[in-house]
């Protein structure tokens, strides 16, 4: 396991909260109100999702312990925002997750329904793109059809900022 | 009116009896070309740039007509209040954003603001008492507000992030009796279980225990993730599990619109997948 300083650096300097994960004191508030921990993790061993292990790596610059361990390590987060309010010392610990997990994209670990899911805002400016099926349930149902999004906007956006290229 | 991409395109009949009890309690909304709001578990994940620029681009085409934001979902309004909190408070990040808008030929001022329609209802309670003609006595809820209605606090500033009372408020308007359980505030998993399956069907059976053995006849919810989650999970994890679930869910508005009188046809909740069959006739419906 080696220290990354260039990586410790963007984590500190992406933490919105100013430097505030530097006072992390282990204390497991986290990983103790996690549900994923709650039902991932396994007490006695090292495997499952565990939200503290993840500022203490990310804060020592242990890129490894984080990038090349098992994907769960990253995207077992459910992003239910419980640790943020959680932690005593007021660290916004999905900031530094939606970090990490940004990074993981650009190394092409991201699970496949995220990929799924941003190829089809790329390429309907929606999530979910409308069906003519449900078109007509919205008719039935006496709804106004949706106003049409300017899809080359977002695509644009999509280019210029250059994530069109993790799409596949 | 923001119907985000699930309600819009996927569980329409929520909209539909969402825009009945805003007409009955006299909120006017108007449509726009919203993009995805976008995902904040999901294409936030994939590029905070992206989600920044495409969350503020929404808000500006809100700007463009002078008007406030009433979000239908949790996520939506987590994204939306989020970008503009984040641009608020980050003149950099504000700047690198239109940087990127002006391409587009958009600037994102930070004018209007972005609210719940849960909020909005709640400022309205009024209103909506004296729009409820049949009374839902009797029937038990478990409510789930949502991670997102809530959490993070900082920039949702709806209700308390881990004690939440806002939503009880507003069901015990119709006159259901609230049935109390243990995991409230416990995450419905939908994010989880698009990766790991296992771990978000074990997470939504604590959830499902705890509402089963507080008696509720049903779960009312006001996000349309935790609505599909409830909804459509239900009899995979009781099979998964070999237990009897069968706790039908309702949005919030469609526990209004039966209230406020108007039938279950009309709000089409023949296209729920948990049956509600049971608690319609008991309360007459
Ligand atoms: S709750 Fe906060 S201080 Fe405690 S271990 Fe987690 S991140 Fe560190
Ligand atoms: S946001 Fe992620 S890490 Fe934090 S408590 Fe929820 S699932 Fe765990």
């Amino acid at each position: 396991m080696s220290i990354d300083f260039e990586f410790r650096k963007l984590v500190m300097d992406h933490h919105i909260g100013s430097d505030l994960i530097k006072y992390c004191y282990q204390c497991s508030r986290c990983a103790d109100n996690c549900p994923v921990t709650r039902v991932s993790f396994d007490f006695y061993g090292t495997s499952g999702y565990n939200p503290r292990s993840n500022i203490l790596n990310a804060l020592l610059g242990y890129k490894d312990a984080i990038f090349d361990a098992d994907p769960l390590v990253i995207w077992g987060c459910t992003v239910c925002d419980t640790c943020d309010e959680v932690c005593p010392q007021n660290i916004e610990l999905t900031e530094i997750f939606t970090f990490l997990k940004n990074e993981s994209v650009k190394k092409g670990n991201a699970p496949e329904y995220l990929i799924e899911q941003a190829k089809a805002i790329c390429d309907s400016a929606k999530a979910i793109p409308s069906q003519p099926a449900i078109e007509r349930r919205r008719e039935q149902l006496g709804l106004p059809s949706i106003v049409a999004p300017n899809v080359e906007e977002v695509q644009t956006l999509f280019k210029n900022i250059g994530s069109d290229k993790y799409l596949d | 009116m923001f119907e985000g991409c699930t309600i819009g395109n996927r569980i329409p009949f929520i909209e539909a009896a969402s825009r009945k009890v805003f007409e009955k309690v006299g909120i006017e909304t108007s449509q726009a070309p919203f993009t995805c709001c976008p995902d904040p578990t999901g294409l936030k994940s994939f590029d905070n740039d992206v989600w920044l620029t495409m969350g503020a681009l929404n808000l500006c085409i809100a700007e463009a007509e002078g008007k406030d934001i009433i979000s239908l979902c949790n996520g939506c309004t987590n994204t939306l209040r989020g970008v503009r909190h984040q641009l608020a408070h980050d003149s950099l990040m504000k700047e690198k954003v239109n940087k990127e808008l002006s391409k587009v030929g958009k600037e994102y001022k930070g004018t209007i603001d972005v609210k719940h329609f849960v909020d909005v209802l709640h400022d309205h309670l009024d209103k909506v008492k004296s729009a409820i003609s049949k009374p839902l006595s009797g029937l038990k809820v478990a409510v789930h507000p949502g991670c997102h209605y809530m959490r993070p606090a900082e920039w949702m500033e709806s209700d308390d992030p881990m004690r939440p009372k806002v939503l009880k408020e507003l069901v015990a308007a119709s006159g259901a009796t609230i049935a109390e359980y243990e995991e409230e505030v416990l995450c419905c998993g939908s994010a989880v279980t698009n990766a790991y399956e296992e771990h978000g069907m074990a997470n939504l059976k604590i959830k499902m225990d705890s509402i089963k053995r507080s008696g509720a006849d049903v779960v009312v919810v006001n996000c349309p993730a935790c609505f599909q989650q409830f909804d459509t999970k239900q009899r995979d994890l009781g099979k998964k599990y070999e237990t009897e679930y069968d706790i039908p869910v309702l949005y919030i508005t469609e526990l209004y619109a039966l209230a406020m009188g108007y039938s279950p046809d009309d709000i089409g909740l023949k296209f729920h997948r948990t049956r509600l069959k049971s608690i319609l006739e008991r309360l007459g419906l």
